[in-house]
């Protein structure tokens, strides 16, 4: 019996000096030394892969700059500044829970508000619109589109 | 007939160069005077039918989509409800020439076969449904490209959904859709920073036995790319040259603006 044991570990640099890391191991047997090479390059793609998806959660940090004084952390958000005012606005007027949308981001996307791509927060633009109750009729949108 | 004159013509054109969408370039390609009349002049018509039709499959369509997003059970009755409420909703009317109970069992028909035969598994996540996206191309001279994705299966395989009288061919379906296809993958590669893994036109086709024709189209080459960038050029040029000079064909005899064509000159 042939045993392969894996480990990729990622640390990363974070504002105010933090930074944080993520390792994830795994052991599997092989019945083959002949499957060593494929089986450790798989492993090493899923491996990376579930690291740099949870390594983008980057949790608690302490927000000061230095002076003692607080400041926004993480404000990097993955849209386009106007989608990411637009979620904000619609948040606001609304007065949806914040916990909550991050939820529905983390349900439909596996992801959070901030770390969703552009098409990911067209899609979460688009429900809260229809949960809030203004997002456009779809008979009037295809009428407006032409012929199909 | 209506016309909705709002703002100027100097206007209305300025605002065309500076965005364009998929049916848009298409109705450009197809005849710029097709385009003059639906989008400067916004001569208003009665929906058609088959628009109508094609309308509220989409919107069936959506619904099943968005419900897979939501881990909702397929249930038919949810469907057919969505469905009757859509059909009910003609704020216009349309001229079903006596056969609106027959298209809409054609409809409904299309949407249970579709259901049937449909490649997408009932547990199958989408990665987006029915967003819309735009990416600014100033960088290459042309206007912002503007669209809304019916569907984005999972593994990045871009869905766009069609209803037609005839069966397509699958290299006809390709040339015909390639404004469109190519629309939407740079729409999807600018705003998800990867390529998209394939493309599929699903089209239900309206026989008294629906058919449903899935043609899988491969991700966009560099050409297509360059392809679709030059109609946009032109595009562009066309307008700003405010060159609408018809394009005479088959195309005519569906032609909403047939009259209004007949008189310019």
């Amino acid at each position: 019996m042939i045993v392969l044991e894996c480990n990729y570990s990622k640390k990363i640099g974070l504002p105010n000096y933090s930074s944080h890391q993520f390792s994830v191991s795994l052991k599997t047997e092989l019945a083959d030394i002949t499957q060593v090479e494929q089986e450790s390059a798989r492993l090493y793609e899923v491996l990376q892969q579930s690291v740099d998806q949870n390594i983008q959660q980057v949790g608690y940090l302490p927000a000061t700059n230095g002076n003692g004084h607080t400041k926004p952390v993480d404000d990097k958000w993955a849209c386009s500044d106007k989608q990411r005012d637009l979620i904000l606005k619609v948040i606001t007027e609304a007065k949806l829970e914040k916990n909550q949308v991050e939820q529905l981001a983390q349900d439909r996307f596996g992801a959070g508000v901030k770390q969703l791509n552009k098409l990911q927060a067209s899609g979460l633009i688009e429900e809260l619109l229809a949960q809030t109750g203004q997002s456009k009729p779809r008979s009037q949108r295809f009428q407006k589109a032409g012929a199909r | 007939m209506n016309t909705v004159a709002p703002s100027s013509e100097a206007e209305t054109l300025e605002q065309l160069k500076q965005t364009v969408s998929a049916s848009r370039l298409s109705c450009w390609s197809k005849c710029r005077l097709q385009f003059y009349f639906r989008y400067v002049q916004k001569l208003q018509k009665p929906p058609t039918a088959a628009l109508h039709l094609g309308g509220v499959v989409h919107l069936v369509l959506q619904a099943w989509n968005m419900a897979r997003w939501k881990r909702q059970p397929f249930n038919v009755e949810v469907y057919r409800s969505v469905f009757d409420t859509g059909w009910k909703d003609q704020q216009t009317p349309i001229d079903w020439q006596g056969e609106e109970e027959s298209q809409r069992n054609t409809a409904w028909n299309m949407l249970e076969r579709y259901f049937i035969e449909t490649p997408i598994k009932s547990n199958e996540l989408p990665e987006a449904v029915e967003v819309p996206a735009e990416v600014d191309l100033s960088n290459h001279g042309l206007p912002v490209l503007r669209g809304v994705l019916d569907l984005v299966r999972a593994g990045s395989r871009i869905v766009d959904f069609k209803t037609s009288a005839r069966t397509p061919n699958a290299e006809d379906a390709k040339h015909q859709n390639q404004i469109q296809l190519s629309s939407y993958s740079i729409l999807y590669r600018e705003a998800t920073g990867k390529r998209e893994s394939g493309r599929e036109l699903h089209h239900l086709v309206k026989l008294k036995t629906p058919k449903i024709i899935i043609t899988p189209v491969e991700p966009m080459t560099d050409r297509e790319q360059t392809r679709l960038f030059k109609q946009m050029e032109s595009y562009v040029n066309g307008i700003e040259g405010k060159d609408f000079v018809p394009s005479v064909g088959m195309h005519c005899l569906s032609c909403e603006f047939f009259n209004e064509c007949r008189r310019w000159g």
